[in-house]
């Protein structure tokens, strides 16, 4: 039988108890609806016209995406930077690591279960999204695409949070340091890429710089961007959007994605080995020179 | 079924624990006695996987507990000195996630909590949020959730701190019911006298070596063997402290005005006997007495004296 993690099983309790979840869910729709209704406004206005109008169809989505990526880059790491500094603000961390529990399955459970509340945040918002399907112009295909890199983005922002969490007493701490580091992903990327081509006066750069694949905002642009159909965009020297003209073209996203995957997975590693009240090799090592000494 | 050995545990250059060699056998209750700051947490916190140790051994029936943790953690049951609960989970809850984390199943569970809560008398909290509980009843519910996996040996750091003497008893009282369950318990003090009635035997831990280990009543002897007198005179001071001073029996003489303190190590015959030859060399005895030692004191200056 498979067993849930219970630490998995009891945060979720938790967190779905009482007023709280649910009072999430509903702002979080709230936010949504306002946005939906804003883009849909804002294209009808243009036209004046009362028929179907694919674009805004498409307008909305753009909004819908785009509001979603900023609530959960907000969200998702707010979910997480208490999770152990919390514990040990409460003084419950010994508690749990003097059980049998492996202090990387502690850090899977606490991650997944802020996870799972911000997939339930994602599925609420489906409802909301399926008004595109009205108008026509995104598959279902793209639309779960889109989601997949939703979630994706979740568990790296809530990776980061553990991250800190796990490194800083305080949970307020870890709070500035998450934020900080997804404001370099999002924005610090950017301006050290110009930085280093004006620097080294390579302004007719052509291509992609590697630098940038680590953006989430661009990641999440590029997907858009092959949904619509956009053609090739260069923003600057860098940056380009839509066919990247390399032999071997993959798009800029899948490539995000992976690095977010990778960076997740070494977070989460690393946060188990600072929770580990026994650093392995350490030891190892020291039976090495006693036993060498003897 | 505990053993520690030549045990090192350094804070950068300050050695908390120094070399600690302990021995508990199966079934006993082994009280661990020290000051603030000899070293009992950072032991009791290694002896549970919770702290890296410099160097050393310790078997917990026969399992490396440095080595093999997973296993070893199976079988330790740990209560911390100072420890927090989940605000948000109720009394059946909070045991009964500590339960699905030793991979218990839901069944057993729920009679393994119903079982502890009646050994810890909570039986009537269940349903209340653990943060509504008072400080004895959280100490008590900590302890039944140290027990969820009916381990072999309870590691207890100071659990009768900071409660009142009532709470005091009634924690005393369930660890004589987990003894006759045939758990071996090792628990901590700052304060002798608390353990002395509970535990067979102790170890008195000072700057993280241990000074005395023994039976209770071994211990007793050895920290009891010393007593205070004061002798009261009414004048030849100088000369009653000589004749003390040749005396075998005395100790750390403290000459007062007209009074003596002095360690007496011997019987109460013999304290009759030093009387009577001071009365004998004509000295004016207007008083002479034990003092009234509190058993904390004796305790600070067996321990402070063994280290000088
Ligand atoms: N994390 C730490 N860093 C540095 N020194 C510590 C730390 N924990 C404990 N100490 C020191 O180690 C000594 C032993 O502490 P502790 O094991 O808590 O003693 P006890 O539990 O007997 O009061 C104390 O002097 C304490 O100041
Ligand atoms: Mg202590």
């Amino acid at each position: 039988m498979m067993r849930i993690n219970p630490v998995l099983q009891k945060e979720l309790k938790i967190r779905m108890r009482g007023w709280r979840a649910a009072g999430m869910i509903g702002v979080y729709l709230i936010f949504m609806t306002l946005t939906a209704s804003f883009a849909l406004i804002m294209s009808m206005d243009d036209y004046y016209r009362s028929t179907i109008d694919p674009e805004v169809a498409l307008g909305s989505y753009i909004g819908l995406a785009v509001m979603q990526l900023v609530l959960i880059s907000f969200i998702s790491p707010a979910l997480t930077t208490g999770a152990i500094s919390g514990e040990r603000e409460k003084q419950t961390l010994d508690l749990l690591l003097s059980t049998p529990m492996t202090p990387l399955s502690v850090i899977t459970g606490k991650l997944f279960a802020s996870i799972s509340q911000v997939i339930l945040l994602i599925i609420a918002s489906l409802p909301i999204f399926s008004i595109v399907f009205l108008f026509g112009g995104i598959s279902v295909i793209e639309l779960l695409q889109l989601f997949g890199f939703f979630i994706i983005i979740a568990i790296t922002f809530g990776s980061i949070g553990i991250f800190y969490s796990s490194y800083f007493k305080k949970t307020t701490a870890a709070n500035v340091m998450a934020y900080g580091t997804i404001a370099f992903l999002c924005f610090g990327t950017i301006f050290l890429t110009i930085l280093y081509l004006g620097i080294t006066r390579n302004y007719g750069y052509k291509g992609f710089f590697p630098f940038l694949y680590a953006n989430p905002i661009i990641g999440f642009t590029s997907i858009l961007w092959d949904q619509v159909g956009g053609g090739n965009v260069n923003i600057f020297p860098g940056l380009i959007f839509g066919n990247t003209a390399a032999a071997s073209h993959i798009s800029t996203w899948i490539i995000n994605l992976l690095f977010n995957i990778i960076l997740s997975i070494v977070l989460l590693i690393l946060s188990a080995k600072k929770i580990n009240p026994l650093k392995e090799r350490h030891r190892g090592r020291f039976y090495l020179s006693r036993k060498g000494k003897k | 079924m505990l053993k520690i050995k030549g045990l090192v545990k350094k804070y950068g250059k300050f050695t908390a624990v120094d070399y600690l060699d302990l021995h508990v056998p199966k079934g006993e209750i082994y009280g661990f006695v020290g000051p603030n700051g000899a070293g009992k947490t950072t032991t009791m916190k290694i002896i549970s996987g919770l702290m890296e140790a410099d160097r050393g051994e310790v078997y917990v029936n026969d399992i490396d507990v440095l080595k093999n943790q997973r296993k070893a953690k199976e079988v330790i049951g740990y209560m911390p000195d100072f420890f927090g609960v989940y605000d948000d989970l109720k009394v059946t809850e909070y045991l009964d996630y500590y339960a699905s984390i030793y991979k218990i199943n839901a069944k057993e569970r729920k009679k393994i909590c119903d079982d502890l809560l009646e050994l810890v008398d909570l039986q009537d909290k269940k349903d209340a949020y653990v943060d509504s509980l008072s400080r004895g009843m959280k100490q008590r519910l900590c302890l039944a959730r140290s027990l969820v996996h009916n381990p072999e040996l309870l590691v207890l750091d100071e659990p009768a701190s900071g409660m009142d003497p009532r709470a005091r008893v009634e924690m005393k009282e369930i660890l004589r019911v987990l003894k006759d369950l045939g758990k071996t318990i090792i628990i901590s003090s700052h304060i002798l006298p608390e353990l002395s009635e509970l535990c067979t035997s102790i170890g008195i831990i000072e700057r993280g070596k241990i000074v005395i280990s023994g039976t209770v009543d071994e211990i007793m002897q050895q920290v009891y063997r010393k007593r205070f007198i004061k002798v009261k005179i009414k004048d030849k001071t100088e000369e009653c402290a000589k004749v003390m001073q040749e005396h075998p029996l005395i100790t750390n003489i403290i000459k007062g005005e007209n009074s003596i303190e002095a360690g007496f190590e011997g019987s109460e015959e013999e304290m009759a006997m030093l009387l009577k030859e001071l009365v004998m060399r004509d000295i004016p005895v207007i008083s002479f007495g034990q003092m009234e030692g509190n058993l904390e004191d004796v305790f600070m200056k067996v321990t402070k004296g063994d280290e000088a």
